[in-house]
């Protein structure tokens, strides 16, 4: 048939680009830096690019499962906060071994809370996640009195090193585990049945329903994953350096939705994929860490990841706009036109 | 024969209304059960229980002999029941491969098996026509081949009962007669099929038995050879109304609207056309013809790409529904829920959004300015329940259809854009539908009528161009309209 | 006969929708004397305690009322409402030095330039409204600390012309009304009558112009909008301007309040804002509610705060309640919603 012929034609270079824009990007930052950025290259600096994007990284993995279902999570900074608090504030007491898998744990129960009063309660995500961020923020000062929790133990100290100890050049411990986590849900994510359910309830959540996929405990089980692998990032680079501040996820919010969505996970559901939004915040580590190397200071830095989403916010918007005005052209018609 | 499907004494109860009333139901192996009523009758609530949307339907329901549970869609697919939604149940991110085999995707060792999963995608496409890539999200195909993908997507999950509920109203003439003799294929394996339609050629081509329903109620089941359409509607309307037309032919006015050489690069080119005061002038064409592209275009909703149009015999550039319904010219869209209606606001509030400004002073919005044009509209159209505080979302299709059309009454344009009128609506609805129609007419308005009902074309029409592939390719006087002679034109050589 | 039919249905529904969250306000009002009658807070009944409250939730109650729009229209929030609230003070305050006006026009004008792109970008080209107005917010913020750097300004080192300061000052600080019966305890000042009008202006623009009954449809259902002739981009774009207008006004008042131009004012306006909308009454889904239900959620807001505070629970451990009643009273009015068959989130 015609239409078929040219539909397959459809997926031309610009449509293969536009699939594969993440890697594009990260490969034109990363060959930018490497070439002009005054010791970039030095592995010194590429541990710290590998070490600074660990937490978001394990971060963004539960969150972009959230949003490739349609959901949002506003409560993954204070989650991040939380987990740091609980990891380094009850190990005075229950030690590490106890204290990380509650912190986790902890994580993962604000993420069932979340899945719950989404499904159940049937509450747009956004303000269920809202409510739980601004609980969350009020019990972690209530809890704290606002002091920060540093340790200064020499065990405390030794699980710091362990975690920061160069395996080899740009490897650590934290590293390796964000890595592998984000390796398995990538995975799991496309190669599935239980991983594509997550793409079906964001595409089309009664579509889903029909087939026989339970909606309701996917998304339960998504907004759990975002609450653990945000605990998981949190009490891991807490432990790394050895204090929890109350700011510790405060700029994580931001950060992990830009990465997402650059990536190019849709707010609408149904798109995207771990494996982009890492390779998006590994990207973002880069130009960061280089506008840093150029000289120029956090400002700029923070300007740059506002104007970075705002581009492909409309780049996106751009996209769909033309797309709509060609849908169901018809084929002989266009043709007659390129004569 | 065996019977595939038994449905005994079933009732489901929604708060406030019993949907479904104690109905029997039998279907064999290898039969196309037709079940037809007006809209609200329970057809569709019945066929959903079937597809296992309810928890709580009573009665018992027997597939091959052997009483089941049909309480959530999981079960109903164990069972064997396939259903093709009226609206499409397509995921548009996703790829037509995954929506196919959604919720048994081919796996290997655990993992997906990407290569089964387009081979058998293929295959099932082949099956309906279709050549797409697999690959493909749907949201890249058009709405009647994301239309073949549903019917795909049902046959390849390989039900023994197959539900079809309006599967057709989106396909092409085409299209419909592949759907047809698959049907005819799947009946001779033995498949049991119910076939919902308000389309009663329809049923006659296909169906060998009917169910009639009305008011929740089974009010008989029929052999097809042994009915007729005439008592068919019969017992869907309880009592028998004849469905005429007015045929007194209008002398049309003065012209009003004059298109000349209007296109939209790939959706229709070189365009003309001429609409007189007091004229109905059909618009014919296959699904995807361009006739709906055309009435955007002439309310600007999309832009024109060539062309000129004229009213009243100056030019204007129309770039905004709003400037249309300046100069008079007035679209009633075919996608009443998404396009037409604000399910959650009220009947008043929709039937008088078009003229907002009309009823504003200096940016001031008086509502009850338009409350007594609204009264008088609702009872013209017999609007029911006819109380404008009534949620547009909790009234019937047919009143919705009412509402939508009370709408562009109320902004009196000089030109209105019917596009499927009386799409799914029950009969006494499009009655009243089309007396408010050639009301409109005889007072002297220019009615642009796109519509597929071939009886309505015939019957309202004063003439009817008949569009083709982006073009007009013939026009044809009243004195020419038949159903059979409208069909053959449009039809000839296909979409 | 059909008339008056509208205009009842129109008045009850209208009357659910405001009274849902004034019962609400009840309940912690009564609360409130209930807790007083126990002994366990003082000073909760009084004249100056409530002018307290109100005091307390204008700027919020200023800076809902502009956002609530952008709810209303379908468009979940404006969360670049912190730092343009930011930015107006700052440039204000840098512009002191040319005079009380003309700070406050290079504010507004900075304002709503903001306040426009948002219109642009998410009206026009229909760009996610959560992830652009975030993106916007980060460019400002940007912005603000690429000229300022991390500095905060203040009027005395900007400019030594008193009035210019004075005028500042006033705009969180002017007392219209002073020394109620006699009391000087009752004053009401600037803000609280910003918010007052506000209130009223968008509660008439809401419910009384063809703006509002636009918005109404363009907040239910787009695309029927779109099909019945009306501006879709336009209502939603105006619904952004009107978001920075009352940002800007806040962002005046707030800077006013602390005297201190700096990046970090506004901050948590957004959420807060939201909360106090979604208390109102208004869903996300967008159509529904009112400003006066908007008051009324700022109000319960109030209430909440003043009697924690006089509890003695510290402000930032108050979010812990707050979210709390948030979201119980938003899965109480989604229920009540879905029984009645009204779903929508």
């Amino acid at each position: 048939m015609t239409t078929a012929k040219t539909k397959n034609s459809g997926t031309s270079l610009l449509a293969v680009i536009d699939k594969n824009r993440i890697y594009i990007i990260f490969a034109v930052v990363l060959l930018f830096m490497a070439f002009f950025a005054p010791k970039f290259l030095n592995p010194f600096n590429l541990t710290t690019i590998t070490k600074t994007m660990a937490m978001t990284a394990c971060v963004g993995i539960g969150f972009t499962i959230v949003m490739i279902c349609g959901q949002l999570d506003l409560s993954i900074g204070t989650v991040i906060t939380m987990s740091g608090i609980i990891g380094l504030g009850l190990k005075q007491f229950v030690g590490y071994e106890l204290s990380v898998p509650l912190a986790i744990v902890a994580g993962s129960l604000i993420g069932l809370i979340n899945g719950l009063l989404v499904t159940k309660a049937k509450i747009n995500s956004f303000i269920v996640t809202l409510g739980t961020m601004t609980v969350l923020q009020g019990l972690i000062y209530f809890v704290t009195g606002g002091n920060s929790i540093a340790l200064s133990t020499p065990d405390a100290f030794a699980v710091s090193d362990f975690l920061s100890w160069k395996i080899v050049p740009l490897i650590t411990p934290r590293v390796i585990v964000t890595v592998v986590l984000v390796v398995v849900a990538q995975i799991i994510l496309s190669r599935t049945r239980f991983g594509r359910s997550f793409y079906m309830v964001g595409g089309n959540k009664s579509t889903a329903w029909l087939a026989g996929i339970n909606t309701d405990r996917t998304l339960i089980i998504a907004f759990v994953l975002s609450g653990t692998t945000a605990a998981i990032g949190g009490v891991l680079f807490a432990m790394e350096s050895s204090a929890a501040t109350l700011n510790l996820g405060t700029n994580s919010l931001m950060y992990v939705i830009s990465a997402a969505i650059i990536g190019g996970t849709a707010m609408s559901g149904g798109k995207g994929g771990v494996i982009q939004t890492f390779v998006a915040i590994l990207a973002l580590e880069i130009l960061y860490d280089g506008v840093i190397l150029f000289g120029l200071g956090n400002e700029v830095k923070i300007f740059l990841a506002g104007l970075i989403l705002a581009l492909v916010v409309l780049y996106e918007a751009f996209a769909i706009y033309k797309h709509e005005k060609t849908v169901g052209q018809r084929p002989e018609l266009v043709k007659e036109l390129q004569k | 024969m065996k019977l595939a499907l038994e449905m005994r004494s079933v009732s489901k109860r929604y708060p406030g209304t019993l949907a479904v009333d104690q109905v029997s139901l039998e279907v064999q192996a290898g039969e196309v059960h037709a079940l037809v009523g007006e809209n609200g009758a329970g057809k569709s609530t019945l066929m959903k229980m079937l597809a296992g949307s309810f928890d709580d339907y009573t009665g018992e329901i027997a597939i091959n002999g052997q009483v089941v549970s049909l309480h959530t869609p999981a079960l109903a697919k164990k069972h064997g029941v396939g259903m093709i939604y009226q609206e499409l149940s397509l995921a548009k991110p996703i790829s037509i491969a995954e929506n196919l085999l959604i919720g048994r995707l081919p796996t290997k060792f655990g993992f997906l098996d990407k290569a089964k999963l387009r081979s058998e995608t293929k295959y099932w496409l082949e099956q309906v026509g279709l050549g797409l890539n697999p690959d493909l999200p749907v949201e890249d195909i058009s709405p009647h081949e994301a239309q073949l993908v549903e019917i795909a997507k049902v046959l390849a999950s390989n039900p023994s009962i197959l539900v079809m509920d309006e599967p057709t109203s989106a396909l092409s003439r085409e299209e419909v007669e592949r759907l047809f003799s698959i049907i005819d294929g799947l009946k001779k394996k033995g498949m049991a099929v119910v076939y919902i339609s308000h389309h009663l050629p329809e049923i006659d081509r296909v169906a060998d038995r009917v169910t009639v329903m009305r008011d929740g109620k089974k009010v008989a089941t029929k052999a097809m050879s042994e009915t007729s359409r005439q008592e068919i509607v019969q017992m869907m309307v309880g009592t028998l109304k004849e469905e005429t037309h007015n045929t007194a032919a209008r002398t049309p006015g003065k012209e009003i609207l004059r298109i000349e050489n209007l296109s939209r690069w790939g959706f229709f080119h070189g365009l003309n056309l001429v609409g007189h005061a007091g004229e109905i002038v059909g618009i014919c064409g296959l699904a995807g013809a361009g006739r709906s592209e055309l009435a955007r275009v002439l309310v600007g909703l999309d832009k024109k790409d060539a062309g000129k149009m004229l009213i009243d015999g100056r030019e204007v550039n129309i770039t905004s529904m709003a400037q249309a319904l300046r100069v008079g010219i007035a679209y009633l869209t075919e996608d009443r829920k998404a396009e037409g209606l604000a399910l959650r606001m009220t009947v008043g509030e929709n039937a008088l959004v078009g003229i907002i400004p009309r009823h504003s002073t200096a940016g001031v919005y008086f509502a009850k300015r338009g409350h007594s044009l609204l009264g008088r509209l609702m009872n013209e159209l017999v609007v029911s329940p006819n109380d404008p505080g009534r949620m547009v979302g909790n009234l019937s299709g047919g009143n919705q259809q009412k509402v939508l059309l009370a709408k562009w009454m109320a902004s009196e344009p000089r030109v209105l854009i019917l596009d499927e009128p009386t799409r799914g609506v029950d009969i006494g609805a499009k009655m009243l539908i089309h007396d408010s129609i050639k009301k409109l007419a005889d007072g002297g308005h220019c009615i642009l009528l796109i519509s597929s009902d071939l009886p309505e074309l015939v019957g309202l029409a004063d003439r009817v161009m008949i569009m083709r592939k982006g073009r007009f390719s013939r026009e044809m006087p009243r004195s020419q309209c038949t159903e059979e002679s409208v069909l053959m034109a449009a039809y000839e050589g296909g979409v | 006969m059909e008339q008056t039919r509208v205009l009842r249905f129109g008045a009850f529904a209208s009357f659910v929708n405001v009274f849902g969250v004034y019962l609400i306000a009840l309940f912690f009002l009564l609360l409130g004397i209930a807790l007083q009658a126990l002994g366990l807070i003082q000073n909760f009944i009084s004249l100056s305690n409530f002018l307290n409250i109100l005091d307390n939730v204008s700027l919020l109650g200023i800076v809902a009322v502009g956002m609530a729009f952008v709810t209303y229209s379908g468009n979940y929030a404006d969360l670049s409402v912190p730092t343009t609230m930011a930015l107006t003070g700052i440039v204000a305050v840098e512009m002191l030095r040319y005079g009380f006006w003309p700070a406050v026009l290079a504010a507004t004008t900075v304002g709503l330039l903001i306040g426009l792109i948002n219109a642009v970008v998410v009206g026009k080209l229909k760009a996610n409204p959560i992830i652009w107005t975030l993106a916007v917010n980060y460019v400002t913020l940007g912005v603000i600390r690429l000229v300022w750097a991390n500095k905060q300004i203040y009027p005395e080192t900007i400019t030594d012309n008193k009035e210019a300061i004075g005028w500042f000052d006033g705009i969180f600080r002017q007392e219209v009304f002073s020394n109620l019966f006699g009391n000087p305890l009752l004053d009401i000042r600037l803000p609280m009558v910003f918010m007052v009008v506000l209130v009223i202006l968008g509660q008439f623009v809401l419910t009384k112009t063809s703006f509002g009954a636009q918005l109404k449809m363009t907040g239910s259902a787009k695309k029927a909008a779109r099909f019945s002739g009306i501006n879709v981009d336009f209502v939603v774009g105006m619904a952004f301007v009107l978001a920075a207008v009352t940002a800007i006004v806040g962002g005046l008042a707030i800077t006013s309040l602390s005297r201190t131009g700096a990046y970090y004012n506004g901050a948590g306006y957004d959420f807060r804002a939201v909360t106090a909308i979604v208390i109102g009454g208004m869903t996300l889904a967008g159509g529904r509610g009112s400003i006066i239900g908007v008051l009324g959620g700022v109000l319960v807001i109030g209430f909440i705060n003043n009697i924690m505070t006089l509890i003695g629970i510290p402000t930032l451990s108050q979010d812990m309640i707050r979210g709390l009643i948030f979201i119980i009273v938003v899965g109480i009015s989604a229920k009540s919603l879905r029984s009645l068959g009204r779903d929508d989130s």
